[in-house]
């Protein structure tokens, strides 16, 4: 596993020093910080209120403000400093934990930070963004293209994909700051509270949310990845060392189910890496894609939109970022025909999902490399896949998620009165940190697919086994499945 | 190892023949998640939306 992980620091010259902490070690961190000052706020001292919002503007004037009222008096623009600031310090933290080169980092997270906010600012634009009639009017706009503020995520990756595929000199001088993973696994950690916000109001629902998630985890590991591996294996004559990362990438969670794979069955470091690159590629696809197929035809059955959202995008950051999109989407069709969802619960559908899958990573790597070095390629006594790999490959940010969620959802069912009264605003400001990770998400992933190198390497047997799988069977699946299991079940309308 | 050899051993990969286990393991993970998932369906239209 470990030589899986360090050979695309050595490609990338980075560094050959293994790293004092992992990405999920940071990402804990990072997002439990920004939790327990977000709760600071119950006992009255507004700890988050200083971080940047932005609203739906016509006047660019306008455009940004701060989170808390108490700190209203700061104005957009020092609120902007301050979040970049923050993140800046904190960040370049994580890179030196990370042993990544500090300074290069920092510079690097400065201009992706200032592209992907400005994308975000740009996405908030009245044209863009507003939704509704009494929007428009209220902003004197004869049309708008309905994208909600949202629609800055796709800005975002659009202006990601047009600098890696048109300016890859920018792209290399933004490299060390591109970390789609460590960004989605912060966000997933402060989800979880902002998760718990949204299930405190309707428990029932939220409990089934939880129990149909189990299907999702059959789906992906004992429906999908068997059918994906046969493909592979009979009907494109790939090697074994090549059909299992490609079937866990393509059926489980794309880069981290390929690295974990590659590393149990024991395959030469490149073999995942490519994969993973695949992954990432096909993610952006579908982002661009299947938020707006929810929201013409699933916008009758949000939750099966949510779950099939979260089954067929197979990189955490692309899934969960998609699931917010949709949600945004899905949300404003529904409130043009008059029918006023609470936000927050097809996203929280697509994240449900996706983390349940993650889970189990670490078990099904635990399976496969059991099998490999056992039965397939008998390795030495030694080197035999060891039960302590499933605690190893365990994706611990997801600890992070639970703990959030499961305090959050405590102190709103059973804190005392003026704190459950007060979470929701303390929650909804850790919240604008999750807007922003998940912005730096979309823009990192942009950044990371490169298409035309893609082609380059000449990796067509890949892409088609690819393009079957996820188009011919996956998505579709995925949909029926999603359709089984959430089919009628609609989101609590909003007070 | 460089891409060049990459693609060569991508596109000139032959067919190597499905071993028993790995037979065992598609046919296995299917029969268990079909079952499993009629299971989880049967008990989600029990439960009720």
């Amino acid at each position: 596993m470990s030589a899986v992980i360090k050979s695309p620091s050595r490609l990338d010259g980075i560094s050959l020093s293994p790293p004092r902490w992992n990405e999920d070690g940071v990402a804990l961190v990072i997002g439990l910080l920004i939790f327990a000052l977000a709760l600071g706020a119950l006992s009255g001292t507004d700890l988050l209120g200083w971080v940047v919002t932005t609203s739906v503007w016509t006047d660019i004037g306008r455009a940004l403000g701060t989170a808390g009222k108490s700190y209203a008096g700061l104005g957009g623009a020092a609120a902007l400093l301050l979040t970049y600031g923050a993140l800046l310090a904190v960040l370049s933290g994580a890179a030196w934990a990370l042993r990544l080169p500090v300074a290069r980092f920092a510079l690097s997270f400065s201009l992706l930070f200032v592209l992907a906010y400005g994308c975000w600012v740009v996405g908030s634009f009245g044209r863009l963004a507003v939704v509704t009639v009494a929007d428009r009017q209220k902003f004197g706009l004869d049309w708008s293209l309905r994208l909600t503020n949202e629609g800055g995520y796709l800005v975002a990756l659009l202006l990601g994909l047009a600098i890696a595929n048109f300016w890859p000199r920018l792209a290399l001088f933004l490299r060390e700051a591109i970390r789609p993973e460590l960004y989605i696994k912060i966000a997933i950690v402060i989800l979880g509270a902002f998760l718990a916000v949204t299930a405190a109001g309707k428990l029932n629902l939220a409990s089934n949310l939880l129990l149909r998630g189990v299907a999702a985890i059959i789906e992906a590991y004992l429906i999908y990845w068997p059918v994906v591996y046969l493909i592979s294996r009979k009907y494109f004559g790939f090697s074994r060392e090549w059909s299992a990362p490609l079937a866990s990438g393509i059926s489980i969670c794309g880069v981290a189910a390929a690295i974990a794979t590659g590393g149990a069955i024991r395959a030469r470091p490149v073999v995942p890496v490519l994969v993973s690159s695949l992954v990432v590629i096909f993610a952006v696809v579908e982002v661009l894609i299947l938020p707006w197929l929810a929201q013409q035809f699933l916008s009758d059955d949000p939750l099966v939109a949510g779950a099939w959202i979260g089954l067929a995008i197979k990189t955490d950051g692309a899934a969960v970022a998609a699931g917010g999109i949709t949600d945004a989407l899905i949300t404003a069709r529904a409130g043009l025909d008059g029918v006023h969802y609470q936000p927050g619960w097809i996203l929280a559908t697509s994240s449900t999902v996706k983390v349940f899958i993650d889970i189990f990573i670490g078990i099904w790597a635990f399976i496969l490399g059991s099998i490999w070095t056992n039965v397939i390629n008998p390795a030495p006594a030694g080197q035999r896949t060891k039960a302590i790999e499933i605690w190893q490959r365990f994706p611990k940010f997801i600890i992070g998620f639970v703990v959030t969620f499961g305090a959050t959802l405590l102190v709103a069912l059973y804190g005392p009165a003026p704190f459950a009264q007060k979470l929701p605003a303390a929650i909804g400001e850790a919240n604008n940190f999750r807007v922003i990770f998940f912005l730096l998400t979309f823009f990192s992933i942009g950044l990371l697919s490169n298409f035309a190198k893609l082609w380059q390497e000449g990796f067509a047997k890949l892409v088609a086994v690819y393009l079957i799988s996820l188009f011919g069977f996956v998505i579709w699946v995925g949909l029926a499945i999603s359709w089984i299991f959430f089919h009628g079940v609609l989101p609590p309308l909003a007070n | 190892m460089s891409d060049d050899t990459l693609t060569e051993e991508l596109q000139k990969a032959g067919a190597e023949p499905l071993l028993p286990v790995e037979k065992k393991l598609i046919a296995g993970s299917l029969i268990t998640g079909l079952l499993l998932l009629l299971v989880l369906g049967l008990l989600a239209r029990l439960g009720g939306p």
